[in-house]
């Protein structure tokens, strides 16, 4: 038995399970347990099981580049590492963007999270709760009439449309071609639900699969795709043009009509059919209250969403910033993306090398240089792991820190940072929630908690894209029409040092890039992202990361189907791509 | 020094007066004083300028292409400046590969000058000590140039490394570009549209014929140089060669 | 290729599987399912009539984009796609099973349908390393691919990464992340490049397999023509300003409010092979030069080593100097001139020196 520094007893003497490939994530991931003779979980290691590079390939290259590049490490989470990418060349070599490009990046933003919280509940955390194969067993009538019980307004809420939708279910299973249902764990008893809210949330896996594509069209608008629009080094690229010569090719009227109405969309379907899932949903699983690891003890944000163009200061940023640590709810520290005391990453646990491994780098000083070793304990070979050793290296995923503590990051952390500072319509939020469900604050410290906070954020954020949709059309108004500023677009312009970081709150957390430039070319580049503070592996004094905590001491129903493993993993929405890049 | 003198005369790129050959290989005997001989062909002097003039047009054009002017203003459908010099380029273009054709049909049936082009003797030592020779001549090493009825070798492998392969490779580059404007299926993607993939995708492609145009415009810069000093310098007629067709010798020493 | 014609009960039945045997996998998954008895023969009647073509999607070194484009796709409905078109039995993104309950699928399929399944792959595998920079089960990835691979009946390679090794290969590669076709040599490949592809490609490319049982016809590099035979700029709407002489000079000038050419702003659409000019992007609502940004070249091979995305010409690193073509030649032109020049010096010096010997007069007949 192991005490880690942030409070966790670590047992790994009982039965070793492993999850290899951990699935319903982005990227490849691979997940360790011990399990004490009650099936309780005493031991945690969490493994980034891929690592691109990314870091090194940018090295050389054009710094209005870099965002395509960047961009291009994660695909589910995408635009938000372009952002961050421009942030940081903007900060680098002191460009001041227009009002309106900070609103259709706002815009922008907030779509991603509104779009990335509704996949991540529908198409990648449901199937966790939710059993589409017991939904064989509903009473339409039933479904028909939880639906407009839970959401008197969502319009598709008959006994025929949810009769329909389970004869096509029916269809599919008795196929015998079970496709993306395959070998799910159906009979287990971790699921909860009565057959008529497995129906009605299966028919919300498909109503929200059609939904999504419609919500990134303001991503399409403004950026020509989705996935990975397209960004600027200093504003946007799509022109505005109202009524002169070409606007029918530019930002214009029937554009933002659309942007409009897809604003509208994303606000409805949260407010008639995400929240009340969730509510509903929730409200059987109120006794799982597992899986709080980190979040009640050590969370933290970097802010988001700024009012003003280049405004950065947490007071004028629509989402919260600021550390909490050792659970002291009551101050909240702040965060200093400069600082090279605060935020650094170590790899002792790391598949990198460091020339000292028993110090943390601040990313403007990072150094990412792969060595991938497996420690004296592996369990095979090295092309054929039973078991890893998580007393060596064992992870893609560097361990960033924050004044030397792993943070948790994400919707959750958000919440609890805004909450605990005071955030009036995030607290107002909360609030409404708990009471609804009827539950205390501290069940938001929990794998539950952090599902909950996705969708309130998800809430917030459809909400506030109808501000900035209102902010950029009055600016509009009053003859601003401007999207970018090229007066330092060109190299010969730029200093021939500088240094910059960019930051953001990605869906799954606090996001950072740091760079930096030398005689026209990057330097040096480096990322720091969510998941890679939630799926840390351990540090170089023995604490784990959030993933891991989150994990402890979990019971599970069976051993060998890892239903509590996915479920509190996925609230995490973990994006490995992401973590390692 | 002059090593050459001993040497049995080589075909086409030899010194001039142990052959002694004018005119398509009849007459003269060693030591007979040449003053005129009768070299470049009606159809290859021809070709020389329509060349030259279609690879200035293509120079210019080409660089247009890559760099395009200032933008100009107006409704688009009442301009198509940059349209004309596409269109100005592969005209150009046509031309070059079509006098480019013809310059190799008339190596086969026009006389041994006209083969020089295309034909080079690399494996023989003695050709490879006359370019040599021609080296030290322009490094100022050697006294005197030899005479020569068609290009000297040094000309003769510059010529074959610029014209022959240069100008073979933008055609076929450029081709394989005029491919992709005509789409799969037209002939030129019949005939070049494998070159796309080979060199690894399309953008690639324009760099290497851009660079190409680069190749040729540095042979620009020192054909006309050497044609002209060549002319002043040397002990043959040079530019008036390529007018009229008559290499004329300035002096009688045998070589 | 007839297969799409071949149901489930023929396909074991050819694999020499008896019918006794199929009822039982029949039972075991009404059980599997916590399905009564009842549901027996109605699986085990829809197996024999009417099969959907399993797919199986595996995951590389990638960014997962290809399929959350996949999931856009409006026409076909990507709902549509999965429950009645075809049988993702294997896609680590979606699947509900995961660790040893996902492997298990992934062999029960390659088991039951050897030769009748597709495979799909998004991302690549590394060979650095001992493929360990992308492990699935505790193996390097590429030990999962040529193991589907194997008795696959096609595979399709979605997106830049796996078509050509995308943002993971660009230079300096540090994983050595392979485009599929470099690894497996042995089954048609079929390359759908973009990064990602656009929704409909995919799912066109899907349908028309299904739809017409065979595979879709391929260009030189393995792509199917039917999406990317001709350029963006072949069909993009800013053509006439591009044919006129009007360009985008710098961000949001005149020229960007006008929707001219973009292609002074580096504008790929003149070297790249896609079909955004025409299907455009989530459900025709725009594609990138719509939106007022220049092609960056997604789908061509090496797109991001093919010089910077706001450049005209590309970068050329050899002997570690860098520079374009116009650089490179403008300097060597250059450096030509000023060789001829110092050589003309010289040789009116030498000649100002040997006048007798390089006597001309009167020798120029006109
Ligand atoms: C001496 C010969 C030639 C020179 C110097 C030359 C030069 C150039 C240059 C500099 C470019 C611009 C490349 C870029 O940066 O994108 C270009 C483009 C092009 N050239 Fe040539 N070229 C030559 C011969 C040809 C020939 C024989 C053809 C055949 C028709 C041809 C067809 C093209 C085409 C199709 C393009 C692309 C035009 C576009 O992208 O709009 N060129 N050329
Ligand atoms: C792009 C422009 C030019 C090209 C590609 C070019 C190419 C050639 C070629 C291929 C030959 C050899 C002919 C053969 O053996 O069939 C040649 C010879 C010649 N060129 Fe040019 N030429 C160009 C411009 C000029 C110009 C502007 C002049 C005049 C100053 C010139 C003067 C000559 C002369 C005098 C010869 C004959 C050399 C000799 O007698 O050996 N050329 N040129
Ligand atoms: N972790 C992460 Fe991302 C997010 N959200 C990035 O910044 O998902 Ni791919
Ligand atoms: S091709 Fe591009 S979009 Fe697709 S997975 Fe690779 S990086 Fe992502
Ligand atoms: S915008 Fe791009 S694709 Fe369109 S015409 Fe101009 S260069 Fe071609
Ligand atoms: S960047 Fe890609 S999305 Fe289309 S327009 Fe160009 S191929
Ligand atoms: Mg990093």
């Amino acid at each position: 038995m192991v005490a880690t520094p942030n409070g966790f007893d670590l047992d790994n003497t009982g039965r070793r399970v492993v999850v290899d490939p951990v699935t319903r994530i982005e990227g490849h991931m691979r997940c360790e347990v011990n399990l004490d003779e009650n099936n309780v979980i005493r031991n945690a290691v969490s493994t980034g099981t891929m690592w691109r590079g990314l870091e090194v390939i940018l090295k050389g290259r054009d710094p209005r580049d870099a965002w395509a590049f960047t961009e291009r490490i994660c695909g589910v989470c995408t635009g938000t590492h372009a952002l961050t990418s421009v942030r940081a060349v903007e900060d680098a070599l002191g460009i001041e963007i227009p009002e309106n490009a900070n609103s259709i990046r706002n815009i922008m933003q907030l779509n991603l999270q509104v779009h990335d919280h509704i996949v991540h509940f529908y198409h990648l955390h449901a199937l966790d709760w939710v059993n589409p194969i017991n939904a064989l067993k509903a009473d339409p009538k039933a479904t028909s009439e939880l639906q407009q019980a839970v959401s008197p307004s969502h319009p598709m809420s008959s006994p025929g449309y949810f009769r329909d939708v389970q004869n096509r279910l029916k269809n599919f299973v008795e196929s015998g071609q079970l496709g993306l249902f395959k070998n799910g764990y159906w009979s287990n008893p971790a699921y909860r639900l009565p057959p008529e809210a497995d129906l009605m949330a299966t028919t919300h896996y498909l109503e929200a699969l059609d939904l999504q594509k419609e919500v990134v069209k303001i991503h399409t608008i403004f950026g020509g795709k989705n996935p990975h629009p397209n960004w600027l080094v200093g504003g946007v690229p799509c022109p505005i043009n109202m009524d002169g010569v070409g606007s029918v090719g530019a930002i214009n009227m029937e554009r933002l009509n659309l942007v409009s109405s897809i604003v509208d969309l994303c606000e409805t379907f949260v407010r008639n059919v995400y929240l009340p899932d969730l509510i509903a949903i929730g409200g059987f699983y109120k006794s799982w209250l597992y899986g709080g690891g980190l979040s009640g003890s050590a969370v933290m944000a970097y802010g988001d969403i700024p009012e003003n163009a280049n405004n950065f200061d947490p007071a004028q940023m629509h989402l919260p910033s600021g550390a909490i640590i050792d659970g002291d709810l009551s101050q909240v520290h702040e965060v200093d993306v400069r600082d090279p005391e605060q935020i650094q990453e170590f790899v002792p646990h790391s598949w990198y090398s460091y020339a000292d491994e028993s110090v943390g780098l601040h990313p403007w000083d990072g150094v990412t240089e792969p060595k991938f070793a497996l420690g004296p304990n592996t369990k095979g070979t090295k092309t054929n792991i039973q078991a890893l050793d998580e007393a060596a290296k064992y992870s893609w995923i560097k361990a960033p820190r924050w004044r030397g503590h792993a943070m948790e990051v994400g919707p959750l952390a958000r919440y609890v940072v805004g909450y605990a500072s005071g955030h009036e319509d995030i607290k107002d939020q909360v609030d409404r929630l708990l009471t609804t469900m009827d539950l205390p604050v501290s069940a938001l410290f929990s794998t539950l908690g952090r599902t909950a906070a996705r969708a309130l954020e998800a809430e917030y954020c459809a909400r506030l894209q109808r501000h900035f949709f209102d902010k950029l059309v009055a600016n509009i108004r009053n003859g601003d029409s401007s999207t970018a500023n090229v007066e330092k677009w060109d190299p010969s312009s730029w200093p021939s040092e500088a240094k910059g970081v960019g930051i953001s709150e990605a869906p799954r957390g606090a996001l950072g890039h740091w760079i930096r430039v030398k005689d026209g070319r990057i330097e040096n580049y480096q990322c720091v992202v969510p998941t890679t503070w939630n799926g840390s592996p351990r540090d170089n004094e023995g604490n784990i990361g959030a993933f891991e905590a989150a994990l402890m001491n979990t019971p599970m129903e069976r051993a060998e189907e890892p239903v509590e493993i996915l479920r509190t993993l996925h609230s995490f929405d973990p994006c490995l791509a992401c973590s390692t890049h | 020094m002059n090593v050459h003198a001993k040497q049995p005369a080589l075909h086409d790129a030899a010194p001039i007066a142990p052959l002694g050959t004018a005119d398509g290989g009849r007459g003269g005997g060693i030591g007979r004083k040449v003053t005129s001989i009768y070299v470049y062909q009606a159809p290859v002097r021809i070709w020389h300028w329509v060349n030259a003039l279609a690879i200035l047009v293509l120079a210019v054009t080409g660089y247009l292409i890559g760099s395009p002017p200032t933008s100009i203003g107006g409704e688009a459908s009442d301009h198509y400046l940059f349209g004309y010099i596409r269109f100005a380029h592969f005209a150009a273009g046509y031309v070059l590969a079509v006098g480019f054709a013809g310059r190799i049909y008339w190596a086969f049936v026009g006389n041994h000058h006209a083969r020089q082009l295309f034909t080079l003797p690399v494996w023989s030592k003695r050709w490879w000590g006359e370019v040599a020779f021609e080296l030290r001549w322009y490094l100022f090493l050697e006294r005197q140039p030899k005479k020569y009825e068609g290009h000297n070798p040094l000309a003769q492998l510059a010529m074959f490394c610029f014209v022959t392969l240069g100008l073979s490779f933008m055609i076929v580059t450029g081709f394989a570009l005029y491919a992709e404007g005509q789409q799969a299926g037209g002939w030129a993607d019949v005939a070049f549209g494998w070159v796309i993939p080979l060199v690894g995708g399309s953008m690639t492609l324009h760099t290497l014929h851009h660079l190409g145009m680069w190749w040729i415009v540095i042979f620009m810069i020192i054909h006309i140089y050497v044609a002209i000093r060549e002319d002043i310098m040397s002990r043959q007629s040079i530019v008036s060669t390529m007018i009229s067709g008559h290499r004329t010798f300035k002096d009688d020493d045998p070589d | 290729m007839n297969t799409a014609t071949e149901t489930f009960y023929e396909v074991m039945r050819r694999q020499g599987i008896t019918r006794r045997s199929f009822i039982k996998y029949c039972s075991l998954t009404a059980a599997a399912l916590g399905l009564g008895p009842s549901f027996v023969p109605k699986i085990a009647h829809a197996m024999e009539t009417k099969p959907r073509t399993p797919v199986i999607w595996v995951h590389g070194l990638e960014c997962t984009c290809c399929s959350e484009s996949f999931i856009r796709s409006a026409h076909p409905l990507v709902k549509d796609v999965v429950l009645s078109m075809i049988s993702l039995d294997y896609d680590d993104t979606l699947m509900a099973s995961a660790g040893h309950q996902a492997e298990a699928a992934l062999e029960d399929t390659i088991e039951r349908y050897r030769g009748n399944y597709i495979l799909a792959v998004e991302g690549n595998p590394p060979l650095n390393e001992d493929g360990m920079y992308c492990i699935v089960g505790g193996k390097p990835f590429v030990e999962q691919l040529r193991h589907a691979a194997k008795d696959a009946k096609a595979i399709i390679s979605w997106g830049a990464c796996a078509s050509f090794g995308c943002v993971q290969a660009a230079k300096p590669n540090p994983t050595r992340a392979t485009p599929v076709h470099k690894v497996i040599t042995d089954k048609p490949i079929i390359k759908v490049p973009g990064c990602p592809p656009i929704a409909e490609v995919m799912t066109g490319v899907i349908t028309y397999m299904l739809t017409f049982d065979r595979l879709p016809e391929l260009d030189r590099t393995g792509r199917p023509k039917m999406f990317y035979s001709q350029r963006i700029h072949d069909k993009c709407y800013r053509r006439p300003h591009f044919d006129a002489g009007q360009f985008v000079e710098a961000w949001d000038d005149e020229g960007a409010r006008r929707g001219y050419c973009l292609y002074k702003v580096g504008c790929k659409g003149p070297t790249t092979y896609n079909a955004c000019s025409t299907v455009r992007w989530n459900e025709g609502v725009s594609f990138p030069i719509q939106s007022g940004h220049g092609c960056i070249g997604c789908s061509e091979d090496g797109f991001w080593d093919k010089g910077g995305f706001y450049d005209r010409l590309e970068n050329i690193q050899a002997f570690g100097i860098e520079g374009n073509a116009d650089q490179i030649g403008g300097y060597a032109a250059a450096g030509v001139t000023g060789a001829v020049a110092l050589h003309a010096a010289v040789s009116a010096l030498k000649r100002a020196q040997h006048k007798p010997e390089t006597d001309t007069s009167g020798k120029e007949d006109a």
